[in-house]
């Protein structure tokens, strides 16, 4: 029973952990909260039920097409309204407004498209599981742990190693000076968005492939993702891991004691928790105000 | 004539901060830009540089109208600028933020180059795979220059190199602009509070005073007449 909550636990940390990689790469370049990358979410998980379900290819072809098609949202977003409202001097908290909106807008259509009922790509026949530190995991579930690790370990090492890496450390360290560099500040918002919402796309296609899908799944994905991304000190990519196993094994090992029903409960406690008391996260230093 | 800025009228939002500034920067030259807090002295070098629009006048570089230029295209001109606060990207190491100062540079190139400024910073050299937010305050300095003459620029614009430093430091910093300037011949543009120590090193001095031109002369004139000197910043 214990190592079948760990394992459950590590499930619930690789989608969080896409999703809080997403959040963080967004916030750090953009400095306000992307709301409307729970819709994001929704996406990706829809796009493969479309093209799984009613267009009929196979679903790792389909989750291929979905992970880029959630990434044109995000650079649809930027495109057609964080951008012109940058243009016009509009602060973080006109932006998280127009995120905001920008998500219900998107909520609604899918639930126009789709109805409020859940959705499934699952098999439905019954998958068995393999046996794994006495507990059981299914092939799927072991795939989304992968391409989670997969997917952050290229997203790191590209950070650190590319000129493109580069360009957006520099953007997210002072987007003036970045500028005056010779940078082209627009262009790299404009394809970390794409990079920050196929990885909120992805998050929303592995949490289909282990649960049904609704138009607002992405919700609770995205308040996941806040407090792994918060746990593990905003645009730190490598205490975002720390912090999507945290509250995974947080939520998880706590249905010992109380009922499943109180995860949200849990994450929201956690995260009203450090920011109180460790607003930097886990492994995030304390801002230093720039000067002037 | 490296710079030439005509009847300049510029601002933030709605509020207007230059009103019909004229002033130019000849090749070679070293010229400072003085006057009290809030004159608007960052306001003309961030204009120049493209960050903020010029609302009237003309800005020219090198036989080029920059109106409307993006501070990319600026750049790849030959005017590079180091702004107000030793700015340096903090989370990128030495190395890292030199890489990013010679952005637009080919990439053979940018190692010869990186090494070249390296040997004018030789500070830099000991902690180039150090942290740049972990650097003192004047090591950072010595970075925010060296940064800003990887892409070498024709047009080397400082806002306040002097800020936060010891009088040791300021003194090893102006030492460091004069043979630069000497030995690259860029044209450079200061904007400077330590009226003294910046009067020692320019060629040509400009004072503004509520968005408009005070003066406009030699250090020499300035630095005899202590009268004026003190009219300039009231
Ligand atoms: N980003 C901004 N938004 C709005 N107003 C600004 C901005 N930056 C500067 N100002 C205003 O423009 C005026 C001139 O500012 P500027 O920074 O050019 O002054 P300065 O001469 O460089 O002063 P200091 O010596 O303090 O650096 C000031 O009144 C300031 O309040
Ligand atoms: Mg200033």
């Amino acid at each position: 029973m214990f190592s079948q909550l760990l394992v459950n636990a590590l499930i619930a940390a690789s989608i969080y952990l896409v999703v809080a990689a997403g959040i963080s790469l967004a916030y750090s370049v953009t400095r306000f909260f992307h709301f409307a990358h729970a819709a994001v979410i929704a996406c990706g998980a829809y796009s493969v039920f479309v093209l799984h379900v009613w267009v009929g290819l196979p679903l790792s072809i389909s989750a291929l097409i979905a992970a880029p098609l959630g990434g044109a949202v995000g650079l649809a977003l930027e495109l057609l309204i964080y951008r012109p409202l940058r243009r016009k001097a509009a602060g973080p908290l006109v932006l998280l407004l127009a995120s905001i909106g920008a998500y219900v807008v998107l909520q609604n259509v899918m639930s126009l498209a789709f109805g409020d009922a859940s959705r499934s790509i699952r098999p439905t026949s019954v998958q068995e599981g393999l046996p794994f530190l006495g507990a059981r995991i299914t092939c799927v579930q072991l795939i989304s742990i992968a391409v989670a690790l997969a997917l952050l370990i290229i997203l790191l090492t590209a950070f650190v190693r590319t000129r493109w890496g580069k360009m957006a450390r520099a953007v997210m360290s002072d987007p003036e000076l970045a500028s005056v560099s010779g940078i082209n500040v627009d262009g790299v918002i404009l394809w970390v968005s794409f990079v920050a919402s196929m990885l909120a796309a992805t998050g929303g296609i592995l949490q289909s492939l282990d649960v049904d899908m609704t138009p607002t799944m992405g919700m609770t994905a995205l308040l996941a993702g806040v407090v792994a991304a918060v746990v593990g000190g905003i645009g730190r990519l490598p205490g975002v891991v720390l912090g999507a196993i945290f509250l995974a094994l947080a939520q998880h090992l706590s249905t010992w004691i109380i009922s499943t029903q109180w995860q949200d409960a849990i994450a929201f406690a956690i995260l009203l928790a450090f920011l109180i008391f460790r607003p930097e996260g886990f492994m995030g230093k304390k801002v230093r105000e720039t000067t002037v | 004539m490296m710079l030439e800025i005509r009847k300049l009228d510029t601002g933030y939002g709605k509020k207007q901060v230059l009103f019909g500034l004229s002033m130019e920067v000849r090749n070679g030259e070293i010229v400072a830009i003085i006057g009290p807090n809030g004159a608007g002295k960052s306001t003309v070098l961030k204009a120049v540089c493209g960050l903020i629009p010029a609302w009237n006048g003309r800005m020219c570089f090198d036989g080029t109208t920059t109106n409307g230029s993006t501070p990319a295209q600026n750049v790849a001109r030959g005017i590079t600028f180091a702004p107000q606060g030793n700015r340096v990207f903090a989370g990128l190491n030495v190395m890292e933020n030199l890489q990013i100062g010679g952005f637009q540079v080919p990439r053979k190139e940018l190692r010869g180059r990186i090494a070249q400024v390296l040997d004018v910073f030789p500070v830099l050299k000991d902690r180039a795979k150090q942290d740049a937010g972990n650097l003192s305050g004047g090591e950072q300095q010595m970075l925010a220059l060296a940064r800003a003459l990887i892409a070498r620029p024709k047009l080397l614009m400082l806002d306040e190199p002097s800020l936060g430093l010891s009088p040791n430091l300021v003194r090893s910093v102006f030492g460091k602009i004069v043979e630069i300037n000497r030995d690259t011949g860029v044209s450079i543009l200061i904007v400077e509070q330590k009226v003294r120590e910046v009067l020692r090193v320019c060629n040509r001095v400009y004072s503004l005073k509520l968005g408009k031109l005070a003066y406009d002369g030699t250090p020499e004139e300035l630095r005899d007449d202590k009268g004026k000197l003190k009219e300039l910043f009231l």
